[in-house]
């Protein structure tokens, strides 16, 4: 019972650290909030939309995403995001360092 | 109202004015593909549904947080030690400047009433104090807000050296400073006591009717200048010496325990404030107070109980320090080996 919520608290921890490489990742194309959502959702990794989206706005504010009130296929406007120029060059700096972290830790743990 | 509406409203008056609306809108626009998602449309879903599609959303406040992760505090870790040092030593050095000075310009205007002198220095310095902790807190306000990134961030890109490391703080246990304080301390408790005694009996002034109990003059008044006088030597002492030494450490005891048994062997077997005195008080001013003799027992029993408390204080903290004389920081002292 404890040792479950001690698990959780971890890997909440671990997952808050990870999002932004993996929010990053997946906004090589334009998406909307709930869009994004449900992209992460189908490569297996469950956020809350409370987290996600004041994320993405953590992340323009940092330079790393861009953003705009758009309106597609005739539907509601929505907020769009997208990576920068910042963004791709941090992301692909952020993928070296995760491979090399990731081998770290499997070596490990073995 | 709708319950979307209501929520939204909840949310943006947590967040920050700038960029209120848009966020606003965002989350009205999340919402909406939530509910489309579970096959409504916004206008015409059930209140059951968006009840819950909220409740998946959470706490409104805690939403906004998220968005603004503003200082949620006053003065942060960045700063609060800086405020801390900077706080007490604003107050060590300017309190007791203020309260000895206000004491004697008080007690120049009316050289016989230490009552009301003490109360004006004392008084004051609560005030200022108050004053000072305000306007450094209010300082440090700003200074926090005038880092644009909050500590936690920063200190991540921020190398730290070995150069910031502080000196050793106590090279001396005992500070310059302290020590000085305390033989100004001393002086001044002298004077004090022993200005106004002394004054009527030099200028033959048979008028006034000196606060303490001239009765005193048998034993007690003696003993209490040979003590004052003793602590003095032993104060010059801890300004040369500096440390806690096994010397210095049990002179301190023993002048304490001296001072303590003194002090309550005094109120409990002598009448301090001249009855004489209380009395001229009774006659005139405050003749409205019909206690006076009472209330005078009290403070003199509660000034003695202050007294003999900083007096333990003062040599538990002599002995816990000179224990800690020979240790380095991060030493272990080993007092039982193991077999």
């Amino acid at each position: 019972m404890e040792n479950d919520e001690l698990v959780q608290n971890i890997l909440l921890e671990l997952r808050r650290g990870t999002l932004s490489i993996a929010v990053l990742s997946q906004l090589s194309k334009e998406e909307y909030g709930y869009s994004l959502l449900k992209a992460l959702s189908d490569k297996g990794l469950e956020v809350d939309q409370s987290t996600l989206y004041p994320l993405l706005r953590r992340l323009e504010s940092q330079g790393l995403l861009q953003s705009d009130w758009r309106i597609m296929d005739e539907a509601r406007p929505r907020r769009y995001y997208v990576i920068s120029t910042q963004g791709k060059a941090v992301l692909a700096k952020l993928k070296q360092e995760w491979s090399v972290m990731a081998e770290t830790i499997q070596k490990m743990l073995q | 109202m709708s319950l979307i509406d209501r929520y939204i409203a909840e949310v943006g008056r947590h967040l920050p004015e700038k960029n209120r609306t848009d966020i606003e809108a965002e989350i009205r626009s999340m919402l909406e593909d939530m509910l489309e998602e579970s096959g409504y449309q916004a206008k015409s879903a059930e209140e059951k549904v968006i009840a819950e599609t909220l409740e998946q959303l959470g706490d409104p406040k805690l939403l906004a947080s998220q968005y603004a992760p503003s200082r949620r505090y006053l003065i942060g870790p960045g700063w609060y030690d800086v405020y801390l040092q900077t706080l007490q030593r604003v107050l060590y050095i300017v309190l007791p400047i203020f309260a000895t000075v206000t004491f004697i310009l008080t007690l120049a205007d009316n050289p016989l009433d230490f009552v009301n002198a003490v109360g004006e220095a004392v008084g004051g310095a609560f005030g200022v104090g108050l004053q000072i902790l305000f306007w450094i807190t209010i300082v440090f306000v700003f200074l926090e807000r005038s880092d644009e990134v909050p500590y936690q961030a920063r200190t991540k890109s921020k190398a730290w050296t070995v150069a910031q490391l502080p000196k050793v703080p106590h090279k001396r246990q005992i500070s310059i400073g302290e020590a000085l304080t305390d033989i100004v301390m001393d002086l001044f408790i002298f004077l004090w006591i022993a200005l106004p005694l002394f004054q009527n009996w030099l200028q033959g002034d048979t008028e006034s009717v000196p606060f303490l109990n001239p009765d005193l003059w048998n034993l007690w008044f003696p003993i209490f200048f040979v003590l004052m006088t003793l602590n003095l030597i032993h104060d010059v002492f801890k300004l040369k010496i500096g440390n806690w030494t096994p010397t210095l450490t049990a002179a301190n005891v023993a002048l304490c325990l001296a001072s303590i048994i003194y002090v309550v062997a005094l109120v409990a077997t002598q009448q301090v404030i001249n009855p004489a005195f209380l009395a001229t008080l009774d006659s005139t001013q405050i003749s409205e107070l019909r206690n006076v003799t009472t209330w005078s027992t009290w403070s003199v029993n509660i000034s003695a109980a202050i007294l003999v408390g900083i007096l333990i204080w003062d040599m538990v903290n002599s002995v816990r320090l000179a224990r800690r004389l020979n240790e380095r920081p991060g030493t272990l002292v080993i007092t039982k080996s193991v077999s």
